[in-house]
């Protein structure tokens, strides 16, 4: 019965890792913007997420408030800031990275260093019963909430005028700015629906994450290897990248603890070494 | 007449230059702290208690104004040391102080040695080698707060006290981890329990799942050293896979029960006991007004790090006023610590011949009272030094140290092979 228990705790984990890694790679397969700001985005939306329960002790209400306030952000730097480099990578990805060192200064000094997990919603406080062991609801939920994600990207991507829109521009943006599709528009909704995903990912992985200074760094690694495993630009990569990553993480730290720093990062070496695009890449 | 009169004139620009100058100036003490990342909270509650010990003195000491200033390493040891040289080399310190990590502590260590610099450990850094003679032993060290093994071995007589036998740990994997769970493994073996599971997540560990999944079942307790966010994450899910439920916690240094993080824990809290060298609860007159006073300023509980600042302050001013303020006079200066007797918000403290202080020890419960969580001190050890509740001797003819026990605690014939 352990072992049901280690497998949810890996693929509740991996469904967080597909939330945080799944906006990093439509906004890189879209625009090749490597997004070094992704992990504030989970930090910013943790923290609002934590301010808002605290102040009304509503989570559902953190969990639509505040992705959409980090979505305003985001659509904010694309629209002024990354707008100005357009497809030079090098600028842009400099352009986030000193976005990154700013919004963690500015968070340190509106929150301050103190660590902080968030309480979970009541709904989903308690623990079922499996076989002899206690599992958290909240853990089970976690796994139901990735999958609905999941699936609306899906439906967006593949069943949306805009999902097509975004898939054209995906293969080849000029061309598809040449039919007349607003291209522009496009990159701010995109860069935007990224920031969302993130800030999504802070408040439901709040409870288990936690939100500190420098998690903005930890989860941008995490959600780096996802993409990387899974393929840049990928959602079902993200979403079967994050899986992976989330259940070998779990099993590697049970079988070979003294390795736990690296379980992460060996199975993206393994995979690197035989796909360079990642499974589903096709860059 | 007239060349005397010159010389006069010239001897302001000269005098920079002479040592007694340098000692009208202020008392600078560079304070190393982490004040972002995972220790931030315990790195503002030292330098908050530093600032309430040396405002009540007006920030003066023998003559002369005291100055601090203060660093932030972020945790890293690479960063520590960079900040050291600058405190030393480019603000001019007599005195470093602080140091919340143990690995920021170490990397400093050779360089304050050098430097011939008094370093006062007045923030968690617990390494026990840097106070016992060996290789890392650094005479210029005075230390305020506490080492890494006497907590744990106060946790280790409480347990058995109360009956556990066989107790699973978690601890972080970093240096100070080892020697505080060496220090557990040490002292626990010695009475006769054993460690039957020894787990050690990485510091930044983000889901403490897996671990709590593993721990193994039908132990008379858990005992954790979990830091800063690790302890939080921890215990949260520690509680919500059902383990708490079962087995009894004992929390080494009250990491996860740190008083800061009490409110957010809530009854995921109750019940844990922790051990440590202070206790916010504490019924005296020393530590009701330091409590008020810090609770004035940061607006939250001390935790142990603020009343270690608290000491720290403490006892750089009484050796400062011992040498009439010649701080500069590092031989004296340091041995000015070592006769230092004063009651402390943590209790009464006084220091050992290598610069380690004595005090108490306290067994702490997470219970719920008027004002909220709060640790209830329900046992405490008196006088406690760096090698209770061994002699000296007895501690030295073991022949390890304690980092070298990571992976062989589970078998207590090898934790108590002598030399």
């Amino acid at each position: 019965m352990i072992w049901v228990i280690h497998t949810l705790n890996g693929i509740s984990f991996g469904m967080l890792l597909f939330l945080l890694a799944a906006g990093l790679s439509l906004i890189y397969g879209l625009m090749k913007i490597l997004n070094l700001t992704h992990g504030s985005y989970y930090l910013i939306g943790a923290y609002i997420g934590s301010t808002i329960i605290a102040k009304t002790g509503s989570f559902a209400l953190a969990l639509i408030v505040a992705p959409l306030v980090v979505a305003l952000l985001g659509a904010v730097m694309e629209r002024y800031f990354l707008r100005r480099f357009h497809l030079q990578e090098l600028p842009q990805t400099l352009l986030t990275f000193g976005f990154l060192f700013i919004f963690a200064d500015l968070t340190l000094w509106i929150w301050g260093g103190d660590p902080i997990v968030l309480p979970k919603p009541a709904a989903f406080s308690g623990s079922i019963s499996i076989g002899d062991a206690r599992y958290p609801t909240y853990r089970l939920a976690l796994i139901g909430v990735g999958l609905i994600v999941a699936l609306i990207l899906w439906w967006f991507q593949e069943r949306t005028r805009l999902g097509a829109m975004l898939r054209a521009g995906v293969d080849d943006a000029e061309i598809a700015g040449a039919l007349g599709i607003d291209v522009s528009l496009l990159f701010t909704l995109v860069f935007a629906v990224g920031a969302l995903l993130a800030a999504l990912g802070g408040v439901l992985g709040g409870p288990i994450i936690g939100a500190q200074p420098g998690a903005d760094f930890e989860v941008m690694l995490l959600a780096f290897v996802v993409v990387i495993v899974g393929g840049l630009g990928s959602l079902r990569g993200a979403l079967i990248g994050g899986l992976l990553v989330g259940l070998l993480d779990n099993f590697g730290k049970i079988f070979f603890p003294e390795l736990a720093l690296f379980t992460i990062f060996v199975p993206m070496a393994i995979i690197l070494s035989f796909r360079p695009t990642g499974l589903f890449g096709r860059l | 007449m007239r060349a005397s009169w010159i010389a006069a004139g010239l001897l302001p620009l000269m005098l920079p230059t002479t040592s007694s100058f340098a000692q009208q100036g202020p008392i600078k003490i560079g304070l190393i702290l982490p004040l972002s990342g995972t220790f931030a909270p315990n790195g503002e509650d030292t330098l908050t208690g530093t600032r309430i010990y040396f405002d009540s003195i007006g920030n003066q000491v023998g003559g002369r104004k005291i100055e601090l200033i203060v660093e932030d390493e972020q945790g890293r040891p690479d960063v520590g040391l960079t900040k050291a040289r600058k405190l030393v080399e480019n603000d001019k310190v007599q005195i470093l102080a602080g140091f919340v990590s143990t690995a920021v502590a170490l990397a400093v260590n050779d360089y304050a040695r050098e430097k011939k610099i008094p370093m006062v450990l007045s923030g968690d850094a617990g390494a026990n080698e840097l106070t016992m003679p060996g290789p890392l032993y650094n005479p210029f060290i005075v230390r305020t707060s506490q080492n890494g093994r006497t907590p744990a071995a106060a946790a280790a007589a409480f347990a058995y006290k109360n009956g556990w036998r066989k107790v699973a740990t978690m601890t972080s994997d970093y240096a100070g981890g080892f020697d505080t769970i060496g220090g557990f493994a040490q002292a626990f073996c010695k009475l006769g329990g054993t460690i039957v599971q020894e787990q050690y997540p990485p510091i930044n560990t983000n889901d403490y799942g897996p671990y709590v999944t593993n721990i193994q079942s039908g132990v008379d307790g858990v005992v954790t050293f979990l830091p800063g966010s690790a302890g939080l994450k921890f215990v949260k899910q520690f509680d919500e896979l059902g383990m708490k439920a079962k087995y009894p916690l004992m929390d080494i240094f009250g990491q996860i029960v740190y008083e800061p993080f009490l409110p957010q824990l809530g009854d995921a809290a109750l019940g844990i006991y922790s051990t440590l060298h202070y206790a916010p609860t504490i019924q005296t007159p020393e530590n009701q007004a330091f409590v008020a006073e810090y609770m004035k300023r940061a607006k939250r509980i001390p935790s142990d790090n603020g009343a270690d600042g608290w000491a720290g302050a403490h006892a750089i001013a009484d050796a400062a006023k011992a040498v009439d303020g010649k701080v500069e006079d590092t031989e004296k200066f340091l041995a000015a610590f070592r006769p230092d007797k004063f009651a402390s918000p943590k209790g009464n403290i006084s220091f050992d011949k290598y610069g380690q202080l004595i005090q108490s020890m306290y067994v702490r419960k997470v219970e719920k009272t008027k004002e909220g969580y709060a640790n209830v001190v329900v046992e405490s050890f008196d006088n406690v030094d760096q090698f209770w509740p061994m002699t000296e001797a007895e501690l030295e003819s073991y022949k390890y140290r304690y980092s070298e026990l990571k992976g062989s605690m589970t078998n207590c014939a090898k934790v108590l092979e002598k030399k």
